[in-house]
């Protein structure tokens, strides 16, 4: 099986709203691809059609080239954490990992391996109603480990981690793509996936606005864009926007250019005796790429659909 | 305790639920009533039935409407979450219940009331079509006479007390299956147990102890002197397993963490 | 591998997840532990409240040919016959007494009539033993003409009366085990009523006239609900002539027994029948009946407590799916079982089989303390065909079986415990209550268990009702309208149809 994720022109109504607008992305293996945009953009509601949980009214939706409900033992070929309260609160964590198990023919040892592989450890014995969001969390990867599946697929796995459970999902996410896994990462942070990811498919108003590298995104972000630092910020605006740039403040002391090379700013500011201390190409933030995507993508449906579903 | 009644008014009423249990309440009572009442046939020596129990008859599946609508006002909090929310803006837990218990039981007299009188006038009516006569020349009760009145007016009383008795054990149990669960065994299993019995001293004891039969004593206009207990000791009895519910209920909000 | 044991070994996966997801939530086990527990006591509880006292040793309850309990007390005039022969008789008048309600009481008022199923005619019988195989053509009280054999059976003849102006024929000849009754109007045009073949019939065997008649019954509804029947004395007697033997049958006098007539304590009768011969002219006065016996504790009265246990089992049932729903959990389930009907049927067979050996336990422990109980007490607990005792405890371990199936699938359809927990109590408990235990009349009663999934407790009828045996034939009176299995069947039928229901919901919808 090709570890492989198809989705191709996925469309489907809540009533007026179209939660999905023509929906198509490739997630490749032995990457982490982020799935990132506003809340309601259709994250979740792809990931629910992806996994056979709701029916798409167009479109198909393809793991390792078959639909999903088509999948023998499906755990087997894609492991998922969607939500992470999903459980049976009196039930423990081990038996809820073991039922899963059994549905898929596989045994208590593997229950053993995955909660130890997670770091739960001995509170696994304990009843899953009294969990913090982070052990659930937990919980949650190892049922997606559960089956060692080629494909993963993760609604946004940091919620409720501590910094120190951040940095371990990181490294883990970054771990399973280097197995040749293909990991699917959905947040509405993108400093999240910043560190993490290695491909982006951002997304807005149920459709893909971007679908490409983070080091490409970021470059495309930051060309033709220079950082200045001065402590005469206003000479300095009026000589630049004099000579045909457009300069826009950031900080106190520190302007953007937009519209001339650097060799350019710094002359013009020689000639115009403006005292500088640095003159950079900007590195835009992946934030600020994102944003600048999605500024007419963001919809502004207060709890959205998202938190409705 | 006025702000707790307002709070209380606007959740149940804001709940889509409420209404539709409230109309369930009353179609359900009704239905049952007539069908029962035009199930019955007499014979020119007069009828065996009691026309009050027969007419009134659909109170014994509406009451499960009633515990529905107890039950849901205090598990539908715990299942959510929400009782955190309640507790928290209205942190004097007793008045709290004390809150619910009133709308509920406001809410099931005003459905009881039309679901009653709805039976009443439509059962009369077709059992008197039915040629319904006490015996040879007696005609039936009106509907002012003493027992009639008692009948409809303890009816009334009963579906409110069967309301209160689920909100306690609701709020003693949170779950709310358990919760339905414990009110319709306590109501339905507890009414036939004394049929089960052939020991007849057993056989009244038990009736008087479920709250159901002893309850529903309150709709007897025939044969009095045979039942185990008078209209309203029963209708007491009833009152009793509320009042000791209620207690359970509010003792158990208090004294557990929400 | 080949793709249909893949398939068989994936539902099988299922069934395991399923069960494995029922037993690690302990709330679960123990309250269908719980509901095996309350069964088993609340039967306990019924069958010692039931007492019974004799003066000395209770009588023996004769027990028939199909091993049931027997009435077998009538007025016979006999003689022997061996081998092959025949009787032929000429009815000409069928009168009786009965008592009526006590108007005062203590002062008996009898007036004369006949009671619809008194009985008077020819008949073969191996012997005088009470409950021995027998055959007999007879006129009824109202039921016209009947041939009848071995207490169960019971064949329709010509319907109409006797009277001196239409006087009956009726002949009952034998060959060998075979039997077989004729009736006429007029002694020379003869129409078969029915045949008998009564396995292991002796060759000497008694032959003769006889009389009987079943207590006048009077059915009222019960004080708080319910039915309870009464039985009041009376008599039959009926005037025969023109009688005729065939075959080896012993000459001399005809010899007259009140069978099985019970003595009072100073020895004498109580309520005896009576003959007079006058001429040919044959005058015998009978009281009892021939027919199956209903009076006695039946085996289904120490399974009062399923009504508590089957609460407990739709709760938990509706909850086994209720509770996926409330947490999302129905999500993972989805994902580790994508196709959602085996899915469904997988959950539904676990809690279905659990609900099964549960009731299983409950109703073995039951019925067999219970039983024990009863007979400790004193009381006669009716016998019944081998095969009835495991049908009533394994039928019953169905019912609840098929009422969790039912419930879990109505809790899928409403995805609320609240809702679903009543809808399957109105659906299976408060129908069954409505008719056994309220003050509704008895038609409505039987409706109510034809059409409603309560009919599935029909599978708990021990004994059955017999058409020729007037009863209080009522679910109150424990007597269901539909045959056990008929009415297990249309539990089933409603629990399988609602999960084909909940299966194309769980289908369409988004989870």
């Amino acid at each position: 099986m090709r570890a492989t994720i198809e989705v191709a022109g996925l469309c489907k109504r809540f009533g007026q709203t179209m939660a999905l607008d023509g929906m198509s992305f490739t997630v490749e293996p032995g990457q982490v691809t982020g799935f990132v945009g506003p809340n309601g953009a259709g994250k979740s509601t792809t990931m629910r059609v992806i996994l056979g949980l709701d029916a798409a009214d167009e479109g198909t939706a393809l793991v390792g080239g078959r639909p999903y409900p088509g999948l023998r033992d499906p755990l087997r070929h894609v492991g998922a954490l969607l939500d992470a309260a999903a459980l049976q609160p009196s039930r423990t964590g081990r038996n809820h990992l073991l039922w899963l198990a059994h549905s898929q023919g596989l045994g208590a040892r593997r229950v053993d391996e995955v909660i130890e592989r997670v770091g739960l450890g001995s509170a696994a014995g304990r009843r899953a109603g009294g969990f913090s969001l982070g052990m659930r969390q937990r919980l949650g990867i190892a049922a997606a480990l559960l089956g060692d599946p080629p494909v993963l697929l993760l609604d946004e796995p940091s919620n409720g981690l501590d910094p120190e459970g951040i940095v371990w999902m990181r490294g883990f996410l970054r771990g399973l793509a280097a197995q040749g896994r293909a990991v699917l990462v959905s947040s509405h942070l993108m400093s999240e996936l910043e560190d993490t990811a290695d491909h982006l498919v951002v997304v807005g108003r149920g459709r893909v606005v971007a679908d490409t590298s983070v080091a490409g995104l970021i470059a495309a972000a930051s060309t033709g864009r220079v950082a200045l630092r001065t402590t005469a910020p206003s000479q300095a605006m009026a000589a630049l926007a004099h000579a045909g740039a457009v300069v826009a403040a950031t900080g106190r002391d520190t302007l953007t250019v937009t519209g001339l090379e650097g060799e350019h700013v710094v002359a013009v500011l020689n000639r115009s005796a403006v005292p500088f201390s640095e003159v950079s190409a900007h590195r835009a933030t992946l934030e600020e790429a994102y944003m600048e995507l999605t500024r007419d993508a963001v919809e502004f449906r207060a709890a959205g659909q998202e938190a409705a579903r | 305790m006025r702000r707790h009644l307002l709070a209380e008014w606007t959740k149940l009423r804001t709940v889509a639920g409420t209404g539709w249990l409230l109309l369930g309440l009353v179609a359900l009572t009704v239905a049952v009533s007539v069908v029962a009442a035009a199930a019955v046939s007499c014979t020119s020596a007069g009828c065996a039935y009691d026309p009050a129990k027969i007419s009134l008859f659909g109170v014994q599946v509406g009451q499960a409407m009633a515990a529905i609508l107890a039950v849901l006002a205090i598990s539908g909090e715990y299942s959510t979450g929400m009782i955190r929310t309640t507790l928290a803006a209205m942190p004097r837990r007793a008045t709290v219940l004390a809150a619910k218990a009133a709308v509920v039981t406001g809410l099931t007299l005003a459905a009881g009331t039309v679901a009653v009188l709805a039976s009443m006038l439509v059962g009369r009516r077709i059992l008197l079509e039915n040629g319904f006569t006490r015996g040879p020349g007696t005609p039936m009760l009106s509907l002012l006479e003493g027992p009639m009145l008692r009948a409809a007016f303890g009816s009334v009383l009963y579906l409110a007390l069967i309301a209160l008795l689920s909100l306690g054990i609701a709020a003693a149990v949170r779950d709310s299956a358990t919760a339905i669960g414990v009110v319709l065994g306590l109501l339905y299993v507890l009414s036939i147990l004394p049929f089960m019995i052939a020991d007849p001293d057993w056989q009244k004891l038990l009736w008087q102890f479920s709250p159901m039969n002893a309850g529903l004593a309150i709709q007897a206009t025939t044969h009095l002197s045979t039942l185990p207990l008078s209209p309203w000791a029963g209708l007491g009895v009833l009152a009793l397993w509320a009042a000791v519910a209620l207690l359970g209920g509010g003792l158990s909000l208090r004294l557990r963490d929400a | 591998m080949n793709t249909t044991t893949t398939r068989r070994s994936g539902f099988a996966r299922l069934l395991r997840a399923e069960w494995t997801k029922f037993r690690t939530v302990r709330g679960w086990v123990l309250a269908m532990a719980g509901a095996a527990l309350i069964t088993v006591l609340l039967g306990l509880l019924s069958a010692s409240g039931s007492h019974t006292s004799c003066d000395g040793a209770c009588p023996a309850v004769p027990v028939g040919p199909g091993g049931e309990a027997v009435e077998d007390k009538f007025y016979f005039v006999h003689r022997p016959l061996n081998g092959d022969g025949s009787i032929t008789v000429r009815v000409t008048s069928m009168t009786g007494q009965k008592r009526l309600p006590d108007s005062t009481p203590g002062s008996r008022r009898v007036a004369s009539g006949v009671v619809p199923w008194a009985k008077a005619g020819v008949m073969i019988k191996e012997s005088m033993k009470q409950g021995s195989t027998y055959a007999a053509v007879m006129v009824t009280g109202a039921h016209g003409v009947r041939m009848q054999h071995d207490f169960t059976q019971d064949v329709a003849g010509r319907p109409g009366g006797v009277s001196q102006r239409s006087p009956r024929w009726l002949r009952l000849t034998r060959s060998g085990a075979d039997l077989t009754g004729y009736e006429s109007t007029d002694g020379r045009q003869w129409s078969q009523v029915g045949t008998a073949h009564l396995a292991g019939l002796p060759d000497a065997v008694q032959i003769g006239l006889f009389a009987a008649s079943p207590g006048d019954l009077t059915v009222t509804p019960g004080d708080f609900g319910g039915s309870s029947a009464a039985s009041r004395f009376a008599a039959a007697t009926a005037v025969f002539d023109q009688v005729s033997l065939r075959g080896s049958a012993a000459d001399g006098a005809w010899r007259p027994d009140d069978v099985g007539v019970t003595l009072n304590p100073d020895g004498s009768p109580h309520h005896p029948g009576g003959f007079k011969e006058s001429g040919d002219t044959y005058t015998v006065t009978g009281v009892g009946d021939i027919a199956p016996l209903s009076d006695g504790q039946q085996i289904e009265n120490t399974l009062t407590g399923v009504l508590a246990g089957l609460i407990v089992v739709i709760v938990v049932a509706v909850m086994f799916i209720t509770t996926e729903y409330r947490r999302g959990l129905i999500r993972t389930t989805l994902l580790a079982g994508p196709r959602r009907g085996r899915t469904l049927v997988a959950k539904a067979l676990a809690i279905g089989a659990v609900t099964f050996v549960i009731g299983l336990v409950a109703a073995t422990a039951a019925v067999t303390l219970g039983k024990a109980i009863l007979v400790a007490n004193g009381n006669y607990v009716l016998p019944v065909a081998p095969f009835t005792e495991p049908r009533v405890i394994v039928g019953t371990a169905v019912l609840l079986g098929a009422a969790a199936v039912l419930a879990l699938a109505v809790g899928t359809l409403f995805r609320r415990s609240v809702a679903a927990v009543i809808t399957a109590i109105v659906l299976i408990v408060v129908p069954y209550i409505l008719a056994t235990a309220s003050v509704l009349p008895a038609g409505a009663a039987q409706w109510l268990m034809r059409l409603t999934p309560a009919a599935g407790f029909a599978i708990q009828q021990s004994i059955p009702a017999y058409a020729h045996v007037l009863g209080n034939y009522t679910p109150s009176g424990g007597y269901y309208p539909l045959a056990p299995w008929a009415g297990l069947a249309v539990l089933c039928g409603y629990a399988a149809l609602t999960l084909g229901l909940a299966v194309f919901q769980l289908r369409r919808r988004d989870a």
